[in-house]
């Protein structure tokens, strides 16, 4: 008998893992926020789209580079400048078997721009006007206006994952949300709020049968808690490992480290839409000059972090290489402080604590920095609901800090919510860069794009309509178990090439 | 005491509907949902959409009439977060908390009573030192400071328990553990106060000098006697973990009212703050008048007027 | 009863007690002009060093830095001041509110009885950070405004339990004597009834110190909180949270630094109450 199992299990471990046979194993996934609801359409948060991911399936999907890759599509063709005509996968089918067509893609979309939905990202899709079925596997899409980054917005937009509409119509939206189907790697088994969600590989996927049989996703928002499970082999992945104890995890048998840079880039507020010195240009350079941001990196954010010219990131198109960040350079700043004539400049410091990775603390080291120069900073740490209502209706007064996550890896997503006054976030406007963003936005022809962003770039540049920091690197700790995982810069994870050993 | 009852049903009555519109008035002043519930390309007209949909455009007396009508018929409106109705997200997440809170309660009372008492007959003794000792402890010691040291130490290095989440009995210890020790300590202090008070008493002498046993004494006599301000403590320990163990339920991952509400707050989720906070209040209401009713039993000359 | 030992931890206990409190206090007081570094003196070369007796620790920083090479022991004294502030005006505030409050409700009874414990019931029902953010939408956030928000929900442990001590009391016989003998209401409370209670006071207040201190670092994430480059206990407590697994001494020595205060409240509360108590002080003086 003994025998018997030592040999069953040097079989076990002659089999390769990533192969052929049913999924097995459990896989317990540890993230810091839990979800709100079962409905794509209205999540809001990187918890909520991983789920998204797993349950779900969408036109397009976002490689590890930001590459778009079809995925319910297969191929595109624009047929006008405002419309679109997409052809969709066949043989694709819901967790319960019906066919996934061109109706469920309709359905979908049109059920986002519902108001009744109230989705979050509604706005992001309202200029899609008609969504056209031709046949089961032929749809096309027109637009308000031409819109290069269509396909971007699906990629980048977990909230467009599609829902099974025969389902839904047939059985009610309740019962749906109760027990969600998608065409996903893994189905829907059971959610307990705030404690776990269960799911189950789902061996009829177009793409393959997902490798694990039971992925478990459980809120953990402790990190030093989240940690301790990993150590302890608890969960096999947790999120968000704070910088300063990536050794210490790293350390861990068993567990190892995957370092990834973020899509996400940390910058300062400065609001030129109120008259003050911050209208003046040279003040707002000195201070881009008077930000010690290696320091920063090395010392506060133990190296996880790169130094960033403007608010974009390579990842994104349209980002500039040839731009390189302000030097740390305090005499150049109080110069030109002197030259605007602003000795005594006394300027008002806002900052989330908590809200993204050592946020205080560099705030903190930041107002030493400006005080440093001669800027006399009145420190304020705000409570994250009072202080986005503030700044969405522009009453944020002087300075701020604020991470940004442009998901759809193009520099629209970053220059029409920063650099136009009517856009939510928005305290920087200048008529110029203004046509020529908005000129971008409607443009199909990518090499013109690429030619308006550079010219856009070089302008934020020098115009420092903010105070350019740092480009975050997210670290995520995995259990050596598991096979196939593979960190992304837009905090997304896709289960369905995943293995574990156990 | 069938009036005193009906009174103060009366009275409890006249609580919640002044709860309800403190409560109200607090929500709508901490600010609106709306921004936190929009992507970042939305504009003013879709952040007006929203508010219309959510009802949140209409005046707020109105909008109390509103509330108040729905509420009547257990109706505290559907979340603007998680799209299910308040209270029903509340009453899920009530079990866990109550399981923590009842656990926490026991082990605090099994051991802050027995420590108390023997702690003050004999003041300054080896056992009221260590007692008072611990006491300090609990009573300065952060409670995220004690999660995550009992994380560490019985979670990591001597794996006894399960680190966090809820399931069996196993996975309670640690977090009634952290959640127990301040009101271990404040009860443990107070047990020994009252006790010390009483013990000096006439009534006490009166009876060593009958040459009752000493522990006849202490249990019959001073403990009966010395009860009033331990079981109001303990009641109102009780009543504070059930809405407080916010930082306990964050440690260990604990799918508790605490946390649930919180985040509502943080969220601007004004039903379920709500409902939240209209179901805490019918606890403390239950609590407290189970405390006056004990009263009359410990001390029969308690009359309430 | 009592033995020679026992009588002589007692007689030492007000002494250490006094020793520390003082000790606190002049910290808060003088300390800042003595200490080497100001709370919010940067030094990114110096970043986040253990206390001196660790590997890497060095005796310019004898309890270590943080992430921003602040020096802990000047942190500590400097945020000593606003803690023992923030700690003692909201204690004795919630304990003055709350002991007549609970006086009032216990003696007179009836509505009066009704009135306040059915307050007491609204206040136990509030979530403080909802109260928190509520002030600071109304109020802006101060020092000030963060004693409030902790006073108005502090005051009800006060309430409850003295007015289950004065239920009882009010039917005693020396009481009942005092109304015969033409004692007014003012004068039963303070004199006859406040004595009786003492004891439970000093113990609720002793208790309320550390917590209360502990309780300001829930603020400071709220914006409520001290403001930097001030700082307290409490705010460097919330501070180090996040660091606890990697450097524990962020957030343990503010929590000493509580708990030293809190252990010299404990003795010298313990010596109030012999003071006050006639009868306790004879065994003390033995």
């Amino acid at each position: 008998m003994k025998r018997f199992f030592m040999v069953f299990f040097i079989l076990c471990f002659l089999i390769p893992s990533v192969s052929l046979g049913a999924p097995k194993g459990k896989l317990i996934i540890a993230q810091a926020v839990d979800l709100t609801s079962l409905d794509p359409a209205r999540h809001h948060t990187q918890g909520e789209f991983n789920y998204d991911n797993a349950v779900f399936d969408r036109l397009y999907l976002f490689d590890v580079q930001g590459n778009s890759v079809p995925r319910l599509a297969v191929s595109h063709r624009i047929v006008n400048d405002t419309t679109w005509e997409f052809k969709l996968r066949k043989g694709v089918k819901f967790h319960n078997g019906d066919p996934f067509t061109a109706a469920d893609v309709k359905f979908t979309i049109e059920r986002i721009l519902d108001p009744k939905t109230k989705a979050p990202f509604a706005a992001n899709f309202r200029h899609i006007k008609e969504v056209n079925i031709i046949d089961d596997y032929t749809l096309q899409m027109v637009t308000e206006k031409p819109d290069p980054i269509l396909i971007k917005r699906f990629a980048a937009g977990a909230t467009t994952s599609i829902l099974p509409s025969k389902y839904i119509k047939e059985k009610g939206e309740d019962p749906f949300l109760r027990h969600p189907i998608g065409t996903g790697p893994f189905q829907f088994v059971e959610w307990v709020r705030n404690d776990r969600l269960v799911l189950e590989a789902y061996e009829g996927y177009w793409a393959g049968s997902p490798l694990v049989k039971t992925v478990v996703i459980r809120p953990i928002p402790e990190d030093a808690t989240r940690i301790a499970e990993l150590q302890t082999g608890g969960v096999d992945i947790a999120v968000n490992i704070p910088p300063f104890l990536v050794n210490q995890v790293k350390a861990m048998p068993g567990v190892e480290v995957q370092s990834v840079p973020s899509g996400r880039v940390i910058f300062l507020y400065l609001n030129t839409l109120a008259p003050g010195p911050l209208q003046d240009k040279r003040v707002r350079q000195a201070l881009n000059y008077a930000v010690d941001k290696k320091s920063i990196i090395e010392k506060i954010l133990m190296g996880s972090g790169f130094q960033m010219a403007i608010n974009l990131t390579p990842y994104h198109f349209g980002y500039d290489p040839s731009l390189q960040p302000y030097p740390y350079d305090p005499e150049k700043a109080k110069k030109l402080l002197a030259e605007a004539g602003h000795r005594d400049l006394k300027l008002v410091f806002n900052t989330p604590s908590g809200r993204y990775i050592m946020d205080k603390q560099v705030s903190e080291a930041i107002a030493g920095m400006f005080e440093k120069v001669g800027v006399k900073i009145d420190f304020k740490v705000r409570e994250w609901g009072d202080y986005t209502k503030d700044l969405v209706t522009k009453k944020l007064v002087d300075i701020g800090f604020i991470g940004w996550g442009n998901v759809n890896y193009d520099a629209d997503g970053t220059f029409f919510v920063y650099f136009i006054k009517d856009a939510a976030f928005s305290y920087y406007e200048d008529p110029e860069m203004k046509s020529w963003i908005i000129e971008a936005r409607h443009a199909l022809d990518e090499k013109k794009r690429k030619d308006l962003y550079t010219k856009i770039s070089k302008k934020v540049f020098e115009e420092a309509p903010l105070v350019f920091l740092y480009q975050q690197q997210d670290h995520w700790g995995v259990s050596k178990k598991v096979k196939n995982f593979q960190a992304r810069g837009d905090e997304n994870f896709y289960l369905y090439r995943v293995g574990v050993e156990k | 005491m069938g009036g005193y009852l009906l009174r103060r049903l009366y009275h409890s009555f006249i609580v919640i509907l002044g709860i309800t519109l403190i409560i109200f008035i607090i929500t709508h002043m901490i600010g609106d949902p709306v921004v936190l519930l929009l992507s970042p390309e939305a504009t003013q007209a879709d952040r007006d959409e929203l508010q219309r949909q959510l009802g949140l455009d209409r005046s707020l007396p109105l909008q109390y009439i509103v509330f108040i009508k729905d509420a009547v018929r257990g109706d505290f409106g559907v979340s603007f977060r998680h799209q299910r109705p308040a209270l029903e997200l509340v009453l899920q997440h009530l079990p866990a908390t109550l399981e923590l809170t009842l656990a926490a309660m026991v082990l605090s009372v099994l051991i802050s009573l027995p420590l108390g008492i023997l702690a003050s007959m004999k003041p300054g003794s080896l056992l009221d030192r260590t007692g008072m000792t611990f006491a300090l402890f609990g009573q300065s010691a952060p409670v995220f400071w004690i999660g995550i040291m009992f994380i560490l130490l019985f979670g990591v290095k001597l794996r006894w328990f399960p680190i966090s989440g809820r399931g069996g009995i196993e996975n309670l210890v640690m977090p009634a553990m952290t959640l127990a020790l301040f009101s271990t300590a404040a009860q443990t202090r107070l047990t020994r106060s009252s006790m010390l008070d009483v013990l000096d008493k006439d009534f006490i002498r009166t009876a060593r000098s009958k040459g009752l046993h000493e522990f006849k004494v202490i249990l019959k006599h001073a403990f009966k006697n010395a009860l009033i301000p331990i079981i109001t403590i303990v009641a109102l320990q009780f009543g504070m973990m059930l809405s407080g163990a916010v930082i306990t339920e964050t440690i260990f991952a604990w799918p508790g009212v605490g946390r649930l509400a919180v985040n509502a707050i943080y969220n601007r989720d004004y039903p379920v703050i709500q409902a939240a906070v209209f179901v805490t209040s019918l606890f403390f209401i239950f609590i407290n008048l189970l405390v006056d009713l004990i009263y009359t039993k410990i001390d029969p000359r308690i009359t309430y007027r | 009863m009592k033995n020679k030992k026992t009588i002589l931890y007692l007689k030492k206990m007000p002494i250490a007690g006094g020793v520390i409190f003082g000790l606190v206090i002049f910290s808060a007081i003088l300390g800042p002009v003595l200490v080497p570094y100001g709370p919010a003196d940067q030094d990114f070369s110096k970043v986040l060093k253990p206390p001196f007796w660790q590997n890497g620790g060095e005796i310019k920083h004898p309890l270590g830095t943080d992430m921003m090479g602040r020096d802990i022991v000047s942190r500590i004294v400097h945020g000593a001041r606003i803690s023992l502030f923030v700690g003692l005006v909201t204690v004795l505030l919630s304990c003055f509110i709350g002991t007549w409050l609970g006086m009032l409700s216990g003696y007179i009874g009836g509505k009066m009885d009704s009135l306040i414990m059915r307050l007491t019931d609204i206040q136990l029902s509030m979530p403080y950070i909802l109260i928190a953010l509520a002030i600071i939408g109304a109020l802006g956030p101060s020092i000030k405004n963060i004693i409030i928000v902790i006073a108005i929900t502090n005051w009800v442990g006060y309430a409850r339990i003295i007015r289950g001590e004065v239920l009882s009391l009010r039917q005693m016989e020396f009481i009942e004597a005092a109304v015969v003998g033409g004692c007014s209401t003012p004068r039963i409370l303070f004199y006859h009834i406040l004595p009786n209670v003492v004891n439970s006071l000093i113990v609720l207040a002793t208790l309320d110190l550390g917590r209360v201190i502990i309780f300001e670092s829930a603020f400071s994430f709220l914006g409520l909180g001290v403001k930097p480059p001030a700082t307290s206990w409490g705010a460097m407590l919330a501070d180090g949270r996040i660091y606890l697994t990697y450097a524990w001494w962020l957030a343990t020595f503010p929590g000493l630094a509580i708990m030293f205060t809190v252990l010299g409240t404990n003795l010298l509360g313990d010596w109030l109450r012999d003071i006050l108590d006639p009868k306790r002080k004879r065994y003390v003086l033995v």
